[in-house]
């Protein structure tokens, strides 16, 4: 008995060690920009390596005066926050079509809609520049929502869609029974049962759009359309040469919402909602 | 306030048959019960009832209008689901509402009815609770509360009480009964039960396999039971069937001797309920296999050839097992049944 705990100690703490480290060597390179963007520029260019270092907010300064953080952030937020919105008022009714109604080729379409995810982006980017010059639609955020919503929607159809078919059909059946219609259904029964997937996906997608790169540095030809993403990449600190505390903190800035979001995943991702409708 | 048609309903899952040829009427203001094993097809015919699923062939009628093509919202029937099938993200209060809200009921009478069936189910204490946060038995009564809340033409319960303790179920079940003759709602009632069956139903329904058995008053299921499919399964222990050989107005098997109708010979099946029988008497020669007492009366087990014969016995009776005992049939109380099952009428 004794020994049994022991060496169920033994592997707790084994455990404990691995993930740790683990844990570590990912934290690593953030805990490491975190520190760089918080010294003076001239300490971190020094070769001898410093123990101790001197803490100055240098970088942030910097910023505040030079570069117009506020307006990348918000193109940012807005852009993706207006395509998450459209992929949610989209792929809602499309997931509960897909999860739910029988009809033909019901299959095929779900393969279809996740098969625009499977192609290399850069292969329509010529072809999407074109068209959005062609509606006037270049430089403005306008246009980055919409690719962004684009992007994502498939993505965000079959995440929804992956939790509708979790909801019991005897739900649906009962607000029938009870006199609801689809919409009815949709509304008070389907969506608040797979909110922790709407959610998920919600916050899957804003990732996906705060990240993209490719797409915004095409449309956005001016830096008055700069998302977070691609001034960052702009970023180096212009006519002062390369300020590496700066470009630190600016990536820092950007990886706080990232941050948040998966926070937020984590707790929504327990399916918990369902439990107590049925029996099981 | 409806009565209720199923003219030859078929239903198939691809090549099984879930349901097959299954008329029945069901007259307005009848509490009809759905006895019958697991998987023979109860819930299909209740969901086909509700508009939840197309019968594969035939018509259902409800109130004198063929309902086939009529939208399960439409047809103003309540049913509690098999699973409960409450909506989590509302409390039981809201789940309870629900069906008043979509039916526009006033909503200064809501409350009032939302509170009626709560306490009816015993679950006023309980309406501001999430599903989630119930036992399961809780659940089952938040599902029955919802659909008493109204009043709606038919009523369709599945195993309403199939997970309450004894005294509750009891409780619920006279609560259930007394509620249907006051409303004067046209009931499908489903369960395993069958003292519930027995004590609920004006009629009952023996279903087996997807088909109909037996329809008849609890009376006559159990007095007048059409095959050993039905005789096998009503009543608590079931009907002794003991496979043996008519000839010459006798009825034999190992271990059994009893007299059956001259006309009957070949190979038959005797039919004759633990309560018909005694101990005493001379038609089956065993020993005890094993006596249960259980306060009201003892069951008897005797093993006769291979056979166990079932006996309500006194209660105050005892045995060692392996004692010789003899058992004596009621001749009045026997049945037979041929090679096919099917009861051969005529009596002893
Ligand atoms: N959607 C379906 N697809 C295929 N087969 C089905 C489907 N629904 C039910 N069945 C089958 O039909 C038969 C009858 O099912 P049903 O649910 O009516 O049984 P039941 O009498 O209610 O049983 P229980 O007492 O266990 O609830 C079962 O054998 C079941 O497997
Ligand atoms: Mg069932």
């Amino acid at each position: 008995m004794a020994r049994m705990r022991k060496s169920r100690g033994e592997s707790l703490l084994l455990r404990y060690l691995v993930l740790g480290s683990w844990a570590l060597v990912c934290l690593l390179p953030i805990l490491w920009f975190g520190t760089i963007a918080l010294r003076p520029r001239t300490e971190i260019v020094t070769p001898q390596p410093i123990y101790w270092p001197t803490w100055s907010l240098d970088a942030w300064h910097l910023l505040m005066s030079d570069w117009p953080i506020a307006l990348y952030l918000r193109n940012s937020v807005l852009a993706v926050g207006g395509s998450v919105i459209i992929d949610l008022i989209l792929a809602i009714p499309a997931a509960y079509a897909l999860a739910r109604y029988d009809f033909k080729g019901r299959e095929d379409i779900g393969f279809y809609i996740l098969s625009t995810r499977m192609m290399a982006p850069a292969i329509v980017a010529v072809p999407i520049f074109f068209l959005f010059k062609s509606v006037g639609l270049l430089d403005s955020i306008w246009a980055l929502m919409l690719i962004y919503a684009a992007i994502n929607l498939s993505l965000v159809t079959w995440i929804i869609r992956s939790y509708m078919l979790d909801i019991p059909k005897e739900l649906e059946d009962a607000a029938r029974t009870d006199g609801a219609g689809d919409l009815r259904i949709l509304w008070e029964i389907i969506i608040p049962a797979c909110l922790p997937g709407i959610i998920t996906a919600a916050v899957i997608a804003a990732i996906f759009a705060i990240n993209e790169f490719l797409f915004t540095l095409l449309i956005a030809s001016t830096s008055g359309a700069y998302t977070m993403s691609v001034a960052l990449a702009n970023f180096t600190g212009g006519s002062d040469g390369v300020i590496y505390n700066a470009i630190a903190l600016v990536s820092f800035i950007a990886f706080v919402p990232v941050l948040i979001l998966v926070i937020l995943i984590q707790k929504h991702l327990s399916r918990g909602l369902t439990m107590g409708a049925v029996k099981g | 306030m409806a009565s209720i048609r199923l003219e030859n309903i078929v239903k198939r899952y691809g090549a099984f048959t879930g349901v097959q040829n299954m008329s029945l009427d069901i007259a307005d203001e009848e509490f009809l019960v759905l006895l019958g094993p697991s998987g023979c097809g109860k819930t299909t015919t209740m969901r086909m009832i509700a508009g939840l699923e197309m019968p594969t062939e035939g018509n259902i009628i409800i109130g004198g209008e063929v309902v086939n093509d009529i939208d399960a919202r439409d047809r103003d029937v309540a049913m509690v689901f098999q699973g409960y099938a409450l909506y989590p993200n509302m409390t039981v209060y809201e789940n309870i509402r629900f069906p008043l809200r979509m039916r526009r009921v006033p909503a200064s009478d809501q409350d009032r009815m939302v509170r009626t069936a709560a306490d009816m189910v015993e679950l006023g204490a309980f309406l501001d609770r999430k599903p989630g946060a119930l036992s399961g038995g809780q659940r089952q009564r938040a599902a029955l509360a919802r659909a008493v809340v109204r009043q709606p033409q038919v009523f369709l319960m599945d195993e309403p009480l199939s997970n309450l303790d004894a005294k509750l179920r009891q409780s619920m079940r006279v609560q259930i009964k007394h509620m249907q003759r006051q409303l004067r709602i046209t009931t499908v009632y489903v369960t395993h039960d069958q003292i519930e069956a027995m004590t609920l139903a004006d009629r009952i329904v023996i279903m087996n396999k997807g088909a109909i058995q037996q329809v008849g008053t609890p009376d006559q299921i159990y007095t007048d039971p059409a095959n050993t499919f039905v005789a096998g399964f009503i009543g608590g222990p079931p009907m002794n069937l003991i496979e043996g050989t008519a000839t010459g107005g006798r009825f034999t098997a190992p271990g059994v001797n009893a007299p059956c109708p001259a006309n009957l010979s070949g190979r038959i099946t005797l039919g004759i309920r633990p309560e018909d029988c005694t101990v005493g008497g001379g038609q089956v020669q065993g020993l005890v296999y094993g006596v249960e007492p259980t306060g009201d009366v003892t069951y008897l087990s005797v093993l006769a050839g291979t056979k166990q014969v079932e006996v309500k016995a006194a209660r105050d009776f005892r045995s060692d097992i392996d004692v010789p005992i003899t058992i004596g049939f009621d001749p009045a109380r026997l049945y037979f049944f041929g090679a096919d099952g099917q009861r051969i009428r005529g009596g002893a």
